[in-house]
Protein backbone atom coordinates (compact mmCIF):
# COMPACT_ATOMS: atom_id res chain seq x y z
CA UNK A 1 0.00 0.00 0.00
CA UNK A 2 1.17 3.52 -0.68
CA UNK A 3 0.79 4.44 3.00
CA UNK A 4 4.05 2.67 3.57
CA UNK A 5 6.02 5.63 2.21
CA UNK A 6 4.61 7.85 4.94
CA UNK A 7 6.82 6.00 7.39
CA UNK A 8 9.98 5.99 5.34
CA UNK A 9 11.28 9.32 6.70
CA UNK A 10 13.33 7.72 9.43
CA UNK A 11 12.13 10.54 11.66
CA UNK A 12 11.60 10.23 15.39
CA UNK A 13 8.11 9.21 16.37
CA UNK A 14 7.38 6.79 13.57
CA UNK A 15 8.56 3.94 15.70
CA UNK A 16 5.49 4.11 17.93
CA UNK A 17 3.01 4.13 15.03
CA UNK A 18 0.66 1.15 14.81
CA UNK A 19 0.97 -0.92 11.64
CA UNK A 20 -0.96 0.57 8.71
CA UNK A 21 -1.28 4.04 10.27
CA UNK A 22 -1.97 6.78 7.73
CA UNK A 23 0.19 9.89 8.03
CA UNK A 24 3.12 10.91 10.18
CA UNK A 25 2.91 10.51 13.97
CA UNK A 26 4.57 13.44 15.76
CA UNK A 27 6.27 12.44 19.01
CA UNK A 28 5.05 13.86 22.34
CA UNK A 29 8.49 15.33 22.93
CA UNK A 30 8.40 17.25 19.64
CA UNK A 31 4.94 18.67 20.43
CA UNK A 32 6.07 19.91 23.86
CA UNK A 33 9.31 21.34 22.48
CA UNK A 34 7.46 23.18 19.72
CA UNK A 35 5.01 24.65 22.25
CA UNK A 36 7.83 25.78 24.57
CA UNK A 37 9.71 27.35 21.66
CA UNK A 38 6.58 29.28 20.66
CA UNK A 39 6.11 30.50 24.26
CA UNK A 40 9.74 31.59 24.42
CA UNK A 41 9.36 33.53 21.15
CA UNK A 42 6.21 35.18 22.54
CA UNK A 43 8.15 36.29 25.62
CA UNK A 44 10.89 37.68 23.38
CA UNK A 45 8.27 39.55 21.30
CA UNK A 46 6.76 41.18 24.40
CA UNK A 47 10.18 42.02 25.88
CA UNK A 48 11.45 43.50 22.61
CA UNK A 49 8.37 45.74 22.35
CA UNK A 50 9.30 47.44 25.66
CA UNK A 51 12.44 48.92 24.05
CA UNK A 52 11.76 51.72 21.59
CA UNK A 53 13.96 51.33 18.53
CA UNK A 54 11.68 53.08 16.06
CA UNK A 55 10.87 51.23 12.86
CA UNK A 56 12.94 48.25 13.99
CA UNK A 57 10.17 47.42 16.49
CA UNK A 58 7.79 46.59 13.67
CA UNK A 59 10.42 44.70 11.68
CA UNK A 60 11.52 42.70 14.73
CA UNK A 61 7.99 41.82 15.86
CA UNK A 62 7.03 40.71 12.35
CA UNK A 63 10.24 38.71 11.93
CA UNK A 64 9.56 36.80 15.15
CA UNK A 65 5.92 36.28 14.09
CA UNK A 66 7.10 34.83 10.76
CA UNK A 67 9.41 32.41 12.61
CA UNK A 68 6.56 31.41 14.95
CA UNK A 69 4.16 30.98 12.04
CA UNK A 70 6.67 28.83 10.15
CA UNK A 71 7.15 26.61 13.20
CA UNK A 72 3.37 26.17 13.50
CA UNK A 73 3.11 25.30 9.78
CA UNK A 74 6.06 22.90 9.67
CA UNK A 75 5.48 20.94 12.88
CA UNK A 76 1.95 21.44 14.23
CA UNK A 77 0.46 21.43 10.72
CA UNK A 78 2.74 18.60 9.60
CA UNK A 79 3.92 20.41 6.47
CA UNK A 80 7.40 18.99 7.02
CA UNK A 81 6.07 15.49 6.49
CA UNK A 82 3.11 16.24 4.26
CA UNK A 83 2.71 16.11 0.50
CA UNK A 84 4.70 18.97 -1.08
CA UNK A 85 1.59 20.15 -2.90
CA UNK A 86 -0.06 21.24 0.37
CA UNK A 87 3.09 23.15 1.26
CA UNK A 88 2.94 25.02 -2.05
CA UNK A 89 -0.73 25.95 -1.55
CA UNK A 90 0.25 27.65 1.71
CA UNK A 91 3.39 29.22 0.26
CA UNK A 92 1.40 30.52 -2.72
CA UNK A 93 -1.15 32.17 -0.45
CA UNK A 94 1.51 33.78 1.73
CA UNK A 95 3.43 35.11 -1.29
CA UNK A 96 0.20 36.52 -2.73
CA UNK A 97 -0.45 38.22 0.61
CA UNK A 98 3.03 39.77 0.61
CA UNK A 99 2.66 40.86 -3.00
CA UNK A 100 -0.70 42.50 -2.31
CA UNK A 101 0.44 44.30 0.86
CA UNK A 102 3.66 45.37 -0.81
CA UNK A 103 2.07 46.65 -3.97
CA UNK A 104 -0.69 48.57 -2.21
CA UNK A 105 1.74 50.13 0.27
CA UNK A 106 3.89 51.19 -2.66
CA UNK A 107 0.85 52.96 -4.10
CA UNK A 108 -0.15 54.45 -0.74
CA UNK A 109 3.28 56.03 -0.39
CA UNK A 110 2.62 58.09 -3.51
CA UNK A 111 -0.20 59.93 -1.76
CA UNK A 112 1.50 60.28 1.61
CA UNK A 113 2.68 63.80 0.79
CA UNK A 114 -0.87 64.98 -0.02
CA UNK A 115 -2.15 63.45 3.17
CA UNK A 116 0.49 65.15 5.30
CA UNK A 117 -0.33 68.41 3.59
CA UNK A 118 -4.03 68.00 4.33
CA UNK A 119 -3.38 67.13 7.95
CA UNK A 120 -1.19 70.19 8.50
CA UNK A 121 -3.61 72.67 6.93
CA UNK A 122 -6.76 71.24 8.47
CA UNK A 123 -8.55 73.30 11.08
CA UNK A 124 -10.16 71.80 14.17
CA UNK A 125 -13.63 71.61 12.64
CA UNK A 126 -12.32 69.49 9.79
CA UNK A 127 -12.41 72.13 7.04
CA UNK A 128 -9.39 72.82 4.86
CA UNK A 129 -7.91 76.29 5.22
CA UNK A 130 -7.82 78.30 2.00
CA UNK A 131 -4.26 78.61 0.64
CA UNK B 1 -2.57 0.84 -4.47
CA UNK B 2 -2.07 -2.02 -6.88
CA UNK B 3 1.35 -0.84 -8.07
CA UNK B 4 2.91 -1.05 -4.63
CA UNK B 5 5.26 -3.86 -3.79
CA UNK B 6 5.21 -3.28 -0.05
CA UNK B 7 2.64 -6.00 0.56
CA UNK B 8 3.40 -9.26 -1.11
CA UNK B 9 0.01 -10.75 -0.24
CA UNK B 10 -1.86 -8.29 -2.50
CA UNK B 11 -4.21 -10.10 -4.80
CA UNK B 12 -6.51 -8.91 -7.52
CA UNK B 13 -9.56 -9.77 -5.44
CA UNK B 14 -11.24 -6.66 -4.01
CA UNK B 15 -10.70 -6.39 -0.28
CA UNK B 16 -13.78 -5.82 1.88
CA UNK B 17 -14.57 -2.08 2.05
CA UNK B 18 -14.17 -0.49 5.49
CA UNK B 19 -17.41 1.11 6.72
CA UNK B 20 -15.68 4.54 6.98
CA UNK B 21 -14.71 4.51 3.29
CA UNK B 22 -16.97 6.71 1.14
CA UNK B 23 -18.10 5.13 -2.14
CA UNK B 24 -16.15 7.52 -4.34
CA UNK B 25 -12.73 6.63 -2.92
CA UNK B 26 -10.54 3.60 -3.59
CA UNK B 27 -8.78 3.45 -0.24
CA UNK B 28 -8.84 5.12 3.15
CA UNK B 29 -5.51 6.63 2.24
CA UNK B 30 -7.03 8.24 -0.87
CA UNK B 31 -9.90 9.53 1.21
CA UNK B 32 -7.55 10.99 3.82
CA UNK B 33 -5.33 12.76 1.27
CA UNK B 34 -8.28 14.13 -0.71
CA UNK B 35 -9.90 15.51 2.45
CA UNK B 36 -6.61 17.05 3.49
CA UNK B 37 -6.08 18.65 0.07
CA UNK B 38 -9.54 20.20 0.35
CA UNK B 39 -8.70 21.53 3.80
CA UNK B 40 -5.41 23.02 2.59
CA UNK B 41 -7.17 24.76 -0.28
CA UNK B 42 -9.59 26.22 2.26
CA UNK B 43 -6.70 27.32 4.50
CA UNK B 44 -4.96 28.94 1.53
CA UNK B 45 -8.18 30.85 0.96
CA UNK B 46 -8.28 31.81 4.66
CA UNK B 47 -4.80 33.37 4.35
CA UNK B 48 -5.98 35.38 1.33
CA UNK B 49 -9.17 36.36 3.15
CA UNK B 50 -7.19 37.76 6.08
CA UNK B 51 -4.68 39.24 3.61
CA UNK B 52 -7.28 41.89 2.72
CA UNK B 53 -7.55 42.89 6.38
CA UNK B 54 -3.79 42.91 6.87
CA UNK B 55 -3.49 45.14 3.81
CA UNK B 56 -6.09 47.53 5.23
CA UNK B 57 -4.13 47.54 8.49
CA UNK B 58 -0.87 48.31 6.68
CA UNK B 59 -2.40 51.19 4.70
CA UNK B 60 -4.06 52.76 7.78
CA UNK B 61 -0.91 52.36 9.79
CA UNK B 62 1.25 53.82 7.03
CA UNK B 63 -0.96 56.89 6.79
CA UNK B 64 -1.78 57.35 10.48
CA UNK B 65 1.22 56.38 12.59
CA UNK B 66 0.22 58.68 15.46
CA UNK B 67 -3.28 57.18 15.56
CA UNK B 68 -1.82 53.67 15.95
CA UNK B 69 0.68 54.90 18.53
CA UNK B 70 -2.07 56.31 20.78
CA UNK B 71 -4.63 53.60 19.95
CA UNK B 72 -2.29 50.89 21.15
CA UNK B 73 -2.38 52.37 24.70
CA UNK B 74 -6.06 51.43 24.86
CA UNK B 75 -5.21 47.73 24.43
CA UNK B 76 -3.97 45.72 27.39
CA UNK B 77 -0.97 43.70 26.17
CA UNK B 78 -1.24 41.44 29.24
CA UNK B 79 -4.66 40.21 28.09
CA UNK B 80 -3.35 39.84 24.54
CA UNK B 81 -0.31 37.89 25.74
CA UNK B 82 -2.50 35.65 27.93
CA UNK B 83 -4.67 34.84 24.93
CA UNK B 84 -1.56 34.16 22.84
CA UNK B 85 -0.32 31.57 25.34
CA UNK B 86 -3.82 30.06 25.60
CA UNK B 87 -4.02 29.66 21.81
CA UNK B 88 -0.48 28.27 21.54
CA UNK B 89 -1.30 25.72 24.23
CA UNK B 90 -4.54 24.78 22.44
CA UNK B 91 -2.57 24.38 19.22
CA UNK B 92 -0.38 21.85 20.99
CA UNK B 93 -3.39 19.94 22.35
CA UNK B 94 -4.98 20.04 18.88
CA UNK B 95 -1.82 18.53 17.37
CA UNK B 96 -1.83 16.06 20.23
CA UNK B 97 -5.40 15.00 19.43
CA UNK B 98 -4.19 13.98 15.94
CA UNK B 99 -1.44 11.94 17.56
CA UNK B 100 -3.97 10.27 19.89
CA UNK B 101 -6.22 9.41 16.94
CA UNK B 102 -3.28 7.91 15.04
CA UNK B 103 -2.22 5.86 18.07
CA UNK B 104 -5.87 4.95 18.79
CA UNK B 105 -5.67 6.37 22.30
CA UNK B 106 -9.41 6.88 22.75
CA UNK B 107 -9.31 8.57 26.17
CA UNK B 108 -6.41 10.76 25.16
CA UNK B 109 -8.32 11.83 22.06
CA UNK B 110 -11.43 12.82 24.03
CA UNK B 111 -9.27 14.61 26.60
CA UNK B 112 -7.16 16.61 24.12
CA UNK B 113 -10.28 17.65 22.19
CA UNK B 114 -11.93 18.77 25.44
CA UNK B 115 -8.85 20.78 26.49
CA UNK B 116 -8.65 22.45 23.08
CA UNK B 117 -12.33 23.42 23.33
CA UNK B 118 -11.83 24.80 26.85
CA UNK B 119 -8.86 26.89 25.67
CA UNK B 120 -11.05 28.31 22.90
CA UNK B 121 -13.66 29.17 25.52
CA UNK B 122 -11.00 30.84 27.71
CA UNK B 123 -9.89 32.90 24.72
CA UNK B 124 -13.45 34.07 24.09
CA UNK B 125 -14.02 34.92 27.77
CA UNK B 126 -10.90 37.13 27.78
CA UNK B 127 -12.07 38.67 24.49
CA UNK B 128 -15.51 39.30 26.02
CA UNK B 129 -13.96 41.29 28.88
CA UNK B 130 -11.82 43.26 26.44
CA UNK B 131 -14.76 44.09 24.17
CA UNK B 132 -17.19 45.04 26.94
CA UNK B 133 -14.57 47.26 28.55
CA UNK B 134 -13.96 49.09 25.25
CA UNK B 135 -17.68 49.58 24.69
CA UNK B 136 -18.04 50.81 28.28
CA UNK B 137 -15.22 53.33 27.81
CA UNK B 138 -16.54 54.42 24.42
CA UNK B 139 -13.38 53.49 22.52
CA UNK B 140 -15.23 51.97 19.58
CA UNK B 141 -15.37 52.05 15.77
CA UNK B 142 -15.84 55.01 13.45
CA UNK B 143 -18.07 57.93 14.39
CA UNK B 144 -19.26 56.09 17.49
CA UNK B 145 -15.91 56.75 19.17
CA UNK B 146 -16.68 58.96 22.16
CA UNK B 147 -14.93 58.87 25.54
CA UNK B 148 -17.44 59.19 28.42
CA UNK B 149 -15.08 59.70 31.30
CA UNK B 150 -11.52 61.03 31.63
CA UNK B 151 -10.83 58.47 34.38
CA UNK B 152 -11.27 55.63 31.86
CA UNK B 153 -8.34 56.77 29.76
CA UNK B 154 -5.14 54.73 29.98
CA UNK B 155 -2.04 56.46 31.33
CA UNK B 156 -0.27 56.62 27.96
CA UNK B 157 -3.24 58.39 26.36
CA UNK B 158 -3.47 60.96 29.18
CA UNK B 159 0.24 61.70 28.85
CA UNK B 160 -0.14 62.16 25.11
CA UNK B 161 -3.13 64.51 25.60
CA UNK B 162 -1.33 66.77 28.10
CA UNK B 163 1.82 66.80 25.98
CA UNK B 164 -0.12 68.03 22.95
CA UNK B 165 -2.50 70.34 24.79
CA UNK B 166 -1.13 71.66 28.12
CA UNK B 167 -4.27 73.83 28.39
CA UNK B 168 -6.28 70.70 29.28
CA UNK B 169 -5.09 71.00 32.87
CA UNK B 170 -6.99 74.27 33.28
CA UNK B 171 -10.24 72.77 32.00
CA UNK B 172 -12.78 70.76 33.94
CA UNK B 173 -15.70 68.39 33.49
CA UNK B 174 -17.66 68.61 30.25
CA UNK B 175 -15.37 71.22 28.73
CA UNK B 176 -12.31 69.05 29.28
CA UNK B 177 -14.09 65.95 27.97
CA UNK B 178 -15.19 67.80 24.83
CA UNK B 179 -11.62 68.95 24.20
CA UNK B 180 -10.34 65.39 24.72
CA UNK B 181 -12.88 63.93 22.28
CA UNK B 182 -11.94 66.64 19.81
CA UNK B 183 -8.30 65.58 20.00
CA UNK B 184 -8.92 61.83 19.89
CA UNK B 185 -12.04 61.61 17.71
CA UNK B 186 -12.71 62.31 14.08
CA UNK B 187 -11.59 65.97 14.30
CA UNK B 188 -8.22 64.94 15.66
CA UNK B 189 -6.43 61.60 15.66
CA UNK B 190 -9.41 59.68 14.32
CA UNK B 191 -9.13 56.82 16.81
CA UNK B 192 -12.49 55.56 15.52
CA UNK B 193 -10.56 54.25 12.52
CA UNK B 194 -8.06 52.47 14.75
CA UNK B 195 -10.89 50.76 16.61
CA UNK B 196 -12.65 49.89 13.35
CA UNK B 197 -9.48 48.06 12.32
CA UNK B 198 -9.17 46.52 15.80
CA UNK B 199 -12.76 45.27 15.98
CA UNK B 200 -12.80 44.06 12.35
CA UNK B 201 -9.60 42.06 12.66
CA UNK B 202 -10.11 40.62 16.13
CA UNK B 203 -13.84 40.19 15.49
CA UNK B 204 -13.33 38.10 12.37
CA UNK B 205 -10.68 36.14 14.21
CA UNK B 206 -13.11 35.69 17.13
CA UNK B 207 -15.77 34.34 14.75
CA UNK B 208 -13.19 31.78 13.62
CA UNK B 209 -12.63 30.79 17.24
CA UNK B 210 -16.40 30.34 17.71
CA UNK B 211 -16.57 28.17 14.58
CA UNK B 212 -13.62 26.19 15.96
CA UNK B 213 -15.56 25.61 19.21
CA UNK B 214 -18.49 24.35 17.15
CA UNK B 215 -16.46 21.82 15.17
CA UNK B 216 -14.54 20.72 18.26
CA UNK B 217 -17.85 20.06 20.04
CA UNK B 218 -18.83 17.88 17.04
CA UNK B 219 -15.46 16.06 17.17
CA UNK B 220 -15.86 15.54 20.91
CA UNK B 221 -19.13 13.66 20.38
CA UNK B 222 -17.65 11.58 17.55
CA UNK B 223 -14.55 10.79 19.61
CA UNK B 224 -16.75 9.68 22.52
CA UNK B 225 -18.59 7.36 20.12
CA UNK B 226 -15.23 5.91 19.06
CA UNK B 227 -15.57 6.87 15.40
CA UNK B 228 -11.85 7.36 14.76
CA UNK B 229 -8.96 4.96 14.22
CA UNK B 230 -5.43 5.02 12.80
CA UNK B 231 -6.69 4.78 9.23
CA UNK B 232 -9.71 7.03 9.64
CA UNK B 233 -9.10 10.30 11.48
CA UNK B 234 -9.27 12.90 8.70
CA UNK B 235 -11.84 14.98 10.59
CA UNK B 236 -9.55 15.24 13.64
CA UNK B 237 -6.60 16.18 11.44
CA UNK B 238 -8.45 18.73 9.31
CA UNK B 239 -10.12 20.46 12.27
CA UNK B 240 -6.70 20.65 13.93
CA UNK B 241 -5.28 22.22 10.75
CA UNK B 242 -8.07 24.81 10.83
CA UNK B 243 -7.36 25.45 14.49
CA UNK B 244 -3.64 25.99 13.78
CA UNK B 245 -4.54 28.63 11.16
CA UNK B 246 -6.66 30.43 13.77
CA UNK B 247 -3.62 30.35 16.07
CA UNK B 248 -1.35 31.46 13.23
CA UNK B 249 -3.46 34.55 12.51
CA UNK B 250 -3.44 35.50 16.17
CA UNK B 251 0.38 35.15 16.21
CA UNK B 252 0.37 38.12 13.80
CA UNK B 253 -2.58 40.06 15.24
CA UNK B 254 -1.16 40.17 18.75
CA UNK B 255 2.06 42.12 18.06
CA UNK B 256 0.50 44.21 15.28
CA UNK B 257 -2.35 45.50 17.46
CA UNK B 258 -1.16 45.23 21.06
CA UNK B 259 2.58 45.73 20.98
CA UNK B 260 4.03 47.90 18.24
CA UNK B 261 2.45 51.34 18.59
Amino acid sequence: MSDAHAHSHGDHGHGEALPGTIGHVTSAKTLVMVFLTLVLLTVITVAAAQVDVGRLNVVGALAIAVVKGSIVCLWFMHLRYDKRFNFFIMLGSVLTLLWMVGYILFDTKLYQHDMENYRKNKTVDGKVKPE
Amino acid sequence: MSTSTAHSHDTHALPPRPKELAMHFDTLHNQYQAGKLGMWLFLGQEVLFFAALFTAYAVYRGNHTEMFHVGQYFLDWRLGATNTIVLLFSSMTAAWSVRCAQLEQRRGLVLTIAITWLCALTFMVVKYFEYTHKIHVGSVWGDSFHIHNMADLPRGVVDWLYKHNPGLAQMQGEEQLAAVNDMLGKNGLGLGSFFAVYFCMTGLHGIHVLVGMGVYAWLFVRALKGHFNRRYYGAVDNVALYWHIVDLIWIFLFPLLYLIG
